[in-house]
């Protein structure tokens, strides 16, 4: 086999490939960005995919369960952003807690938020007293056990 | 054994393995803040209230912060609109003015404000020593992580946000961080506060 | 006491791999071979020494021997003895050791089937697998030790992490993952053992390390599927697969196996890409190398990732000075690793099999580079990014869909050269499946092209690989005049690799329709409802009957029960999403109810509740075709099963077992029980 066709072919399929590669990173890869360097972008951060990181604000959580309608605000301490997002927040999702959530600014500059991730925390944390599920759910717990 | 083939072979190794020691200086799950000890963001905004005697400038002049490299720079963000500014206002005005000759800069930016309110304002308050900029857009307060106003940012010479301020900054505090950031101590029996008026 | 003992043989463990790997090309450079038989002792001794450590272990975990500092992290009184035993992979020191143990028993069984084989191949293999061993000897007596003592003793402990004690999968996914992963250190350790003693022109070392590797090709496969399934049952989010590092680590090295897979048959029939295949082999080891250290060292975000320490570090030394031998020994030799073949016709079964490589390479470099992007971005430019499902999506399907195709143009071509007609004659058949499905597919309501062109490519490969069983029988049955079962039984015992290989691909069109299938006509809905109130999601109806309480040992569960109700209304099943709280978790862990049935799953997840019960929010999803993902998976772990089993090619067996100190057909047929054992395990979860 001659050596030379073979070795310009696999460069050219390798710069291809190389070229496809990263032609679909550039237009596929989500920005992790806080409130703030958010916020900072401007009109540039407006519509596109992004995932917002920072911690919930307490007291900013409103969920209603009929509509399942779900609005809070992420800040970074610098900077804050309201986020909707529909469905039922996680089960863990709490005041104060670190999330991310991928989704878009959408008008009125509100978060449209696809995808609510909350950081699982590898270490264990036992739940706080009063916080237990047999604690907040104990009236649940009671009413079907016989 | 072909050594040379070999070691061109490792050395495309090299940059693979300098990555992933790379991710060992990383937390992937953190998240980025502004917190003193980054650099500041850089900005370039015009002057529209001048300041008074050697600090002043001229209104329309930009002034940038990349260009203040070497000074300590004291960026104030304020607003006509603001309660707290007026509590900081003199303790700032001093300060400015007791560090004249010593390589400070200090600059006040106006935040969500017209310009004609922010010059009644100063007009009322008695002066302002230093130079005030707007921001329109409020692009550099983002920049800046702004929370609220007033706010206060100390730059050191290097062009790191050396301290962040929340409220109405007190001259003691100002005092103190400046020349915990300038270069030298001047002399003693020159301590800059004898040039205060 | 269960410690010290335990730490004890450990540290024996470490002298006797050590002194192994060093004696080894001592004992060949000065010609002493029986020397080589104390080399051999060393693997037999530290599989033992090992399978103490590790049954000690086991015995620390259920007798609650909280003294012993892993227990201490992952024991609770409270967790049922199964997750008990199983929680020794659950968190990182334990999975270490069980590491070591499936590395030992590899070790043994290589040494055991093939120490009779002369030359120095096997000694150099043994020699790569002690130290590997070594490597992993010193994790355990260093930082990774799990048998710390710790003092003052606790009285209980936490129990092992929430997500892994909440279904019964885990008790599968993990050693079928760590066979398939460890098991590919033997192909390598071939690999490597082949350059050195000078072997790796003849084809006796691939017949070797080809069986290792597709055994371990098996037990990863299976463990893929179970990972997927596991992640399915127990994360709550309707889905098996999201690109997530953890996952992509599993990945890297299957693709990078079966294209070796396919490769060796190309080197063996052909005598071409041998150095191609050799570097496949190697790229194999260092993925599943590289896939530990991704997911033990931290330094990529994931769901899965494991709680950190210094032993990154030791990953990325092990990685630097792996990846530094197998460049030098592969660039230095390329001279004479060199292949002599030549490719046949440009319509032949080896021009299918080299764009078999392509695709499954460019796959490998697009899954990898995907992988590592938000590093490089970071170390590069400074900025933090994600890389998310539609660049892996977008880049991945299309070269997934082709090599789907490829899979039906291969086994209809031959090998050598064919003419066009010839060739056209047997492409064609298959389309009329091909547009079948299709069409099948678009009546569906699928739209997406590469949905179509998946659909289009599963049923042509299809047709293809299934001509391949019926053609042959047939053939038997006329000539020979067998009845059908009898003649397929021969025809796959004839060339069982072969005939493995087209299950394999079958297994793997199963998963392909399944995937495609739950991700087209994937519908779901969530709503909250009272009891008595129905959710209706593509025509299957759910309604709310109550919420409910319950205490358990280690966990507090709160359930709904819902009706699925049929068309006329009536109740035809009963399910009951729950949430799982453990009691040391602030994190509860879902457990939604699937209903299978051959057509899809229904799935429901018990999303929120009222804390007194009022309603509940779930969420409701249709996913067709999702348990035909599953039993692809163990018609692949079957095919693998049949390949094993090969004896198509006994004369060059014997041939490269020289000396004759084990006849081919007993290994085979034990190495063949092992995966048997592994499908057992597969079907019964």
């Amino acid at each position: 086999m001659k050596r030379a066709p073979v070795l310009w072919g696999a460069g050219a399929i390798l710069a291809v490939f190389a070229w496809l590669l990263f032609g679909g990173l550039q237009e596929n890869v989500v920005f992790f960005l806080t409130p703030q360097e958010l916020l900072a972008k401007g009109a540039d951060g407006v519509g596109v995919p992004v995932r917002l990181g920072g911690q919930v604000k307490p007291g900013s959580v409103v969920w209603d369960a009929e509509t399942l309608d779900l609005r809070f605000t992420v800040t970074d301490g610098a900077q804050e952003m309201p986020v909707r997002s529909t469905g039922a927040p996680p089960q863990m999702f709490r005041d104060g807690m670190g999330v991310i959530v991928e989704g878009r600014v959408g008008g009125g500059g509100v978060f449209q938020a696809s995808e609510l991730m909350v950081k699982h925390s590898n270490e264990y944390r036992a739940p706080k007293p009063g916080e237990e599920a047999h604690e907040k759910y104990k009236t649940l717990i009671k009413q079907s056990t016989p | 054994m072909n050594w040379g083939r070999a070691t061109v072979a490792v050395l495309t190794a090299v940059p693979v393995i300098a990555l992933f020691a790379f991710g060992f200086t990383r937390d992937p799950g953190e998240i980025p803040s502004p917190l003193p000890g980054n650099p500041a963001p850089d900005f370039s905004l015009a002057v529209f209230a001048p300041g008074e005697g050697t600090l002043s400038r001229s209104v329309g002049d930009s002034i940038r912060l990349r260009d203040l490299a070497g000074k300590v720079v004291v960026v104030n963000f304020w607003a006509s609109w603001c309660v707290a500014c007026r509590d900081e206002h003199v303790a700032l005005s001093e300060t400015a003015r007791e560090y004249a000759d010593r390589p400070t800069q200090f600059i006040g930016v106006l935040y969500n404000d017209r310009q004609n309110l922010g010059l009644r304002w100063i007009e009322g308050m008695g002066g302002q020593s230093y130079p005030s900029v707007t921001d329109r857009g409020s692009l550099t307060a983002i920049d800046f992580g702004l929370y609220g106003v007033p706010e206060t940012f100390i730059v050191d010479p290097a062009g790191r946000i050396a301290y962040k301020h929340l409220g109405p900054i007190s001259a003691r505090v100002l005092r103190s961080k400046i020349d915990s950031l300038l270069p030298a101590a001047m002399p003693t029996g020159m301590t800059p506060r004898d040039s205060a008026p | 006491m269960i410690g010290l003992l335990a730490h004890n043989a450990l540290l024996v463990s470490v002298a006797t791999v050590a002194l192994g790997a060093i004696l080894t090309p001592i004992a060949i450079r000065t010609g002493r071979r029986e020397w080589l038989q104390l080399v051999y002792g060393a693997v037999y001794t530290n599989f033992l020494l090992v399978s103490i450590a590790t049954g000690l272990m086991i015995v620390a975990l259920v007798t609650h021997d909280f003294s012993v500092s892993y227990v201490a992290a992952v024991g609770s009184r409270a967790t049922p003895l199964l997750f008990t035993v199983i929680s020794l992979w659950g968190a990182l020191e334990g999975s270490i050791l069980f590491w070591a143990w499936v590395l030992a028993l590899y070790a043994a069984a290589v040494v055991w089937f093939h120490h009779g084989r002369a030359g120095n191949l096997v000694p150099y293999a043994t020699m790569v697998l002690l130290a590997t061993a070594a490597f992993f000897a010193v994790l355990l007596v260093g930082p990774a030790d799990p048998f710390r003592p710790v003092f003052p003793v606790p009285l209980d402990g936490p129990g092992p992490n929430t997500l892994l004690q909440n279904h019964v999968l885990m008790a599968v996914h993990p050693p079928l993952l760590y066979l398939g992963y460890v098991g590919m250190t033997v192909p390598f350790a071939f690999a490597f053992g082949a350059i050195v003693s000078g072997e790796a022109q003849s084809n006796d070392w691939s017949y070797l390390s080809r069986r290792w590797m597709l055994a371990s090709w098996g037990f990863l496969s299976a463990a893929i599927i179970a990972g997927m399934w596991w992640s399915y049952e127990v994360l709550g989010w309707g889905g098996y697969w999201a690109w997530d590092p953890v996952e992509n680590a599993s990945f890297l090295p299957w693709l990078t196996a079966t294209a070796y897979l396919h490769s060796v048959m190309v080197q063996e029939r052909r005598n071409m890409i041998r150095l191609w295949t050799l570097n496949l082999c190697i790229s194999t080891f260092v993925l599943t190398i590289l896939g530990t250290f991704l997911t033990r060292s931290g330094i990529l975000s994931s769901v899965h990732a494991f709680t950190t320490g210094t032993i990154g570090y030791y990953f990325l030394a092990l990685i630097a000075i792996v990846l530094v031998l197998a460049l030098v020994l592969v660039a230095g030799n390329s001279e004479h690793l060199r292949s002599r073949g030549n490719l046949g016709g440009a319509a032949s079964r080896e021009t299918v099999f080299l764009l078999n490589n392509l695709f499954l390479t460019a796959v490998t470099l697009t899954v990898l580079v995907g992988t590592l992007y938000p590093l490089i971005a970071e170390a590069v430019r400074g900025v933090k990014v994600s890389v998310g499902e539609p660049f892996f999506n977008r880049m991945t399907i299309p070269a997934m869909v082709a090599l789907v195709f490829l899979m039906g143009v291969g086994p209809s071509l031959p090998w050598g050269s064919t003419s066009w007609p010839e060739a056209r004659k047997r492409l064609l058949p298959p389309l009329v499946a091909a547009v079948l499905l299709a069409a099948a597919g678009v009546l569906a309501g699928a739209r997406s092209v590469y949905a179509i062109l998946a659909f289009a490519c599963v049923g042509y490969a299809a047709m293809a690989n299934v001509r391949e069983f019926w053609t042959g029988t047939r053939a038997r049955h006329r000539a020979h005049g067998e009845v059908w079962p009898t003649a397929l039984a021969r025809l796959v015992g004839g060339n069982r690799r072969r005939y493995g290989g087209y299950v394999a691909h079958i297994g793997i069109l199963f998963v392909a329709l399944g995937v495609t299938a739950s991700s087209t006509f994937r519908s779901e809905r969530e709503a909250t409802l009272r009891p008595g109130e129905t959710l209706t999601v593509a025509g299957h109806t759910v309604r709310l009957k109550n919420v409910w309480g319950r205490e358990e040992p280690q966990r507090s569960v709160i359930g709904a029960t819902m009706d699925v109700l049929g068309n006329d209304g009536a109740v035809i099943a009963s399910v009951e999403p729950r949430m799982n709280y453990y009691h040391v978790s602030d994190q509860p862990v879902p457990t939604p109810d699937v209903r299978s049935s051959i057509k899809g799953d229904l799935y429901i997840n018990l999303q929120a509740f009222d804390a007194n019960g009022a309603h509940a929010t779930v969420k409701v999803i249709v996913e067709p075709l999702v348990p035909w993902i599953w039993f692809g998976g163990f018609v692949m772990v079957l095919g693998a099963g049949i390949g094993m089993f090969h004896g198509g090619r006994r004369s060059a067996e014997a041939r490269a077992i020289a000396g004759g100190a084990l006849p081919a057909a007993p290994d085979v047929a034990r190495m063949g029980v092992g995966v048997g054992v592994g499908v057992g395990v597969g079907v019964d979860a």
